[in-house]
């Protein structure tokens, strides 16, 4: 029997209960969406240390992340010494580690003291100087010698707001601009002009010198801007640069006729932009049959089998260089003469490849791996041995002599370059060969590399790691196949761009191979190591594209992201991004537009950012290199080298040729002679001028 | 001590006992025969007619062909993007780049019809494959507006066989080019292995005899006029006289899915097309009709009014 006593508290508690539960229930919808806006903030911002993300760039610690938190503490209470102090608790170490910047840039640490410090008020910059002047002003005086550079780095990176970090900025900018390094001396003086606003140096001059280095670098929107403050601001005052003294934008003027922009920074070719004119006419100058080749007696059962392997969808690698055409088919290099179209020598005889293609290793090979690069006496291949059976065989970068094939090294017989796995096309620099690629025996997981390499011995000059990865390959054996991720390289006024496809563009100094800063953007999340088998439903197939130079911008996309996204890397600045779709793909920019690959080709109006028109080909434009110019868009399909007006998208005519039937991705080049089609069917060489004029029925969409 | 057990009926068990085993026996034996009744209608007799009728009952049948006047082909115009906005430039511009194609080949026995638009989502889908752990982190999904076309070029009666493959060829090299994809959706080839056998599926092309009513009634005249033949014949040989007809049942009637197999991606929009027949061949289509007749029956040289039916 119960107790009268006992029911008492029963009631009350459930009393209590009660009134819990009416506030819970009035309480829960506004948390829930206070909890909503909060995932939704944390969505759209790009975190180095978000564990979803497939790629990290090597992390500061959690004590250099506590001292910044630290420093924001005591620096809003106004407690310098102790926000001082929090920074430089930061050990020396750390300072080329990386933490979140703004707008999704991933910066050093060292960039990111010295922006804090930038951003010091006069009191804080007074007790700063008060702390760390005599210390800089030492490290200043010793910046001579073997030590100049790495000493006056140091007081730009760490003191760079005591009374010296002006002149030490300067001194930089004076060395880097003496070596050629125009986008280095350019930031550098940029940083003594515009961060530090008690300079004791004459800002025309430093103006005058940033405006030079940046038209060196090719930054024009930037030199624009300066000229015209040194037309302005500065019209009335004196400069004296190179025992010449002038008002600073007529020293400029004549400062700039004694050099050129760098041409590196955008180079034009004159091949393409030449004349280009298929005509109606199917006959090409040669071709060079490859399905042929390997269908060539294969009964009727063996040509399903090989017709139903990925590999027989899978165009070669190509690559142009003066008279020769330079071919990587699945591992099997082809030179042939781009006058004839003979055969001028090759790795080996690729006619029994179907008998590879069944194989469970060739079965997972992805075909997009392949890749060729050729200058003067060299070339770079991408290519693994199709014979091995283990389909964990790692691809390596073998340089072959031009002239007859031999192989000159191989990245598995360098010591220093035989744990990497080479990934993406290289690409060559004046002395330097660059190449993005894979650690193989880091542990748990690999890492991100940029290798940079003696051409034509194979020595390491220098190796970045640009970030671990979170995930691991995936494997495909059957059925559709998403694009696996391959790095791209851009080169650009002595910086190395390296858009990883997988959320980080890195910038990289090409000389030193030292990483400045990523960029983060949207990607698909981490996944696991899989080995996929069957069709992966109806997901959007992936396409990747750039870093494609847009002004002063630069295109990204990555392979698994679905934004399109225009950054400016020298003002470190999101221009813009855009949502495209996975499949999307930048192809180019023509006149206000960029031109977009994917499963249609498309024109996105930069200034609006609205799709202007779109135009689906045969096969999608999913893959392979398009022919984007000003009097056309040209793009080889399985039925035909189609033609697309830029300003409308109108097909205008649609070349057959002679390779119908090709897969989807064949690329198309132009050479100064020919108009190159590369597929899996044949290397087919048209003349780029027709000399008869195409018919008007040809010119008609049909 | 237990009473010994007496029925409700006051019967004892023991004399009941033979009682139960008739009534085990005769229910088996109407089982047996329910179940041989039930294989006999199954295997033995003729599916569809009736056994014990009076009269006589044959199956006329009746078939007229002709060449097809009309071929079809579906275009299928899709477009997706995560900006719903993208979505309709490119599907806008997709069909107007295939209506303009059509159009500039000036042909005016070619038109293009449009079927319902349907709007979709595409992406972050559940793969069948594989366990699929984080389908809700995948990427976004993105709008997707499709729409079926179908072309129409009417006149190919008229139409040597070589110029009606012509103009099919250019109609499917224009849809093509315009970057409409041509034909059913792509099946899935897992599934295909199931359900279609190599060569069985829709074809790229339909050819489709329209205005059928006029062949359907020379078939109906055809298929009576040899069911009449057949009873006569029967009749003779019997010794008996035809009567009137009793009763006509159609067997089977042309319909538009004479030709396909069975297994037909559904089309709810061309579903109400009874009118017509269609076949994936350009060759003459058959229009097969079939009727059971019964006619009454008379002993031979006797009247009308004398007459008496039998069948035994």
């Amino acid at each position: 029997m119960a107790s009268p006593i006992a029911i008492g508290p029963w009631r009350e508690n459930g009393v209590i209960l009660a009134r819990i539960a009416i506030v819970c229930a009035l309480l829960g919808p506004a948390l829930t969406l206070a909890r909503g806006q909060e995932v939704g903030e944390i969505e759209g911002k790009v975190s180095n240390d978000d564990p979803g993300r497939p790629l990290q760039m090597p992390p500061a610690s959690t004590e250099v992340k506590e001292a910044l938190e630290d420093f924001e503490r005591f620096q809003r209470r106004g407690a310098w010494e102790r926000a001082l102090k929090a920074l430089y608790t930061i050990p020396e170490d750390q300072a080329p580690r990386f933490v979140d910047g703004e707008d999704g840039f991933i910066i050093s640490v060292a960039r990111k003291r010295r922006d804090v410090l930038a951003e010091l008020p006069p009191e804080g910059r007074a007790a700063y100087r008060l702390f760390y002047d005599a210390e800089a002003r030492k490290l200043f005086d010793e910046a001579e010698g073997a030590d100049e550079q790495a000493k006056l780095e140091r007081v730009f990176s760490a003191y760079f707001t005591t009374s010296v970090g002006d002149d030490a900025a300067d001194r930089l900018g004076d060395l880097y601009f003496e070596r050629g390094r125009f986008d280095r001396a350019a930031d550098c003086w940029l940083a003594a002009l515009r961060d530090h606003p008690d300079t004791n140096l004459s800002p025309a001059a430093l103006a005058t010198k940033a405006a030079l280095a940046l038209h060196r670098a090719g930054r024009t929107s930037e030199f624009d801007q300066l000229r015209a403050d040194l037309e302005g601001r500065y019209q009335n005052e004196t400069v004296t640069l190179g025992g010449r003294s002038a008002p600073p934008a007529e020293l400029l003027e004549s400062l700039l006729g004694a050099g050129s922009p760098n041409s590196e920074a955008r180079p034009d070719s004159a091949i393409d932009g030449g004349p280009l004119e298929l005509g109606s006419s199917t006959e090409p100058n040669w071709v060079v049959p490859i399905a042929e080749t390997i269908e060539a007696g294969m009964a009727t059962a063996e040509l399903n089998q090989w017709r139903a392997s990925p590999l027989s969808n899978a165009a070669p690698a190509a690559a142009v260089d003066g008279s020769r055409l330079y071919l990587n088919y699945l591992g099997h290099i082809l030179a042939i003469d781009l006058e004839s179209g003979k055969l001028l020598w090759r790795s080996a005889s690729f006619h029994n490849l179907e008998t590879m293609a069944n194989q469970p290793a060739a079965q997972m090979t992805d075909p997009a791996q392949f890749a060729i690069l050729s200058r003067g006496e060299f070339l770079w291949c991408v290519t693994r041995d199709m014979k091995d059976p283990n389909y964990n065989a790692s691809f390596q970068l073998v340089c072959r002599r031009a002239d007859g094939g031999e192989v000159v090294w191989t990245s598995t017989d360098q010591p220093e370059l035989a744990s990497f796995e080479p990934s993406g096309t290289p690409l060559l620099g004046d002395d330097l060969l660059f190449v993005a690629a894979e650690s193989q025996q880091n542990q748990p997981l690999p890492g991100q590399w940029v290798l940079a390499i003696r051409p034509h011995d194979g020595k390491l000059i220098w190796k970045t790691e640009v970030g671990s990865f979170r995930q691991t390959r995936q494997r495909y054996y059957y059925g559709q196949r998403q694009t696996t991720p391959h790095p791209r390289l851009l080169l650009d006024a002595g910086t190395l761009y390296v858009d990883t496809q997988i959320g980080v563009l890195a910038r990289l100094d090409a000389d030193s191979g030292t990483l400045e800063w990523g960029f983060g953007y949207q990607t698909e999340p981490t996944q696991g190591n899989m080995y996929v088998f069957y069709n992966r439903g109806a997901e959007p197939a992936n396409a990747g594209g750039g870093p494609i130079p847009l002004g002063d911008a630069l295109l990204v996309k990555g392979a698994q992201s679905s934004r399109l996204y225009a950054v400016d890397p020298n003002r470190m600045k999101l221009e813009w991004e855009r949502a495209i779709g996975k499949s999307a793909r930048p192809l180019g920019a023509l006149d206000g537009a960029v031109i977009l690959g994917g499963d249609e080709v498309g024109s996105l109006d930069i200034q609006t950012r609205n799709l202007s028109w779109a135009t689906r080909l045969p096969g999608g434009s999913g893959s392979g290199a398009v022919l984007v110019r000003p009097d056309g868009v040209r793009q080889l399909t399985p039925r035909g080298v189609f033609e697309i007006a830029p300003a409308t998208g109108d097909i205008r005519s649609i070349f057959r040729g002679s390779d119908l039937g090709a897969a989807a991705g064949g690329d198309l080049l132009l050479t100064a002679d020919h108009v190159l089609t590369v597929s899996n069917r044949a290397i087919t060489a048209y003349p780029r001028r027709a000399d008869a004029p195409p018919t008007p029925e040809e010119k008609t969409p049909r | 001590m237990t009473p010994p057990f007496v029925s409700p009926t006051g019967v004892e068990p023991s004399r009941l006992r033979p009682l139960r085993r008739a009534a085990a026996a005769v229910a088996c034996l109407a089982l047996l025969a329910a179940v041989a009744d039930s294989a006999s209608a199954q295997y033995g007799s003729t599916p569809g007619i009736p056994q014990d009728i009076e009269g006589l009952t044959v199956i006329g049948k009746g078939s007229v062909s002709a060449a097809p006047d009309l071929a079809e082909i579906d275009l299928d115009v899709s477009a997706s993007a995560e900006i719903t906005g993208d979505a309709i430039v490119k599907f806008r511009d997709a069909k107007k780049r295939i209506l303009e194609a059509f159009d500039a080949l000036k042909l005016p026995n070619v038109a293009v019809e449009e079927r319902g638009l349907l709007v979709d989502q595409k992406g972050a889908m559940v793969n069948p494959y594989y366990i699929d752990y984080n389908v809700s982190q995948k990427a976004k999904s993105e709008v997707q507006l499709s729409r079926k076309l179908v072309v129409k070029a009417t006149g190919l009666r008229e139409m040597e066989e070589d110029a009606a493959l012509q103009l099919v060829g250019r109609l499917l090299d224009v849809a093509q080019d315009a970057g409409a994809r041509v034909g059913p959706p792509p099946a899935n080839p897992y599934y295909g292995v199931v359900y279609y056998r190599q060569g069985e599926g829709p074809a790229l092309v339909r050819f489709v005899l329209e205005d059928l009513e006029k062949l359907r009634e020379e078939a109906y005249e055809k298929a009576v006029a040899d069911a009449r033949k057949k009873a006569e014949r029967l009749a003779r040989l019997s010794g008996v006289e035809l009567g009137p007809v009793l009763a006509v049942r159609e067997v089977s009637a042309p319909t538009n899915r004479l030709i396909y197999p069975a297994i037909e991606p559904p089309n709810e929009e061309e579903s109400s097309a009874e009118n017509r027949l269609v076949s994936p061949k350009l060759r003459k289509i058959p229009v097969h009709v079939e009727l059971q007749v019964r006619f009454e029956i008379r002993q031979a040289g006797k009247g009308n009014d004398q007459g008496k039916t039998s069948n035994q």
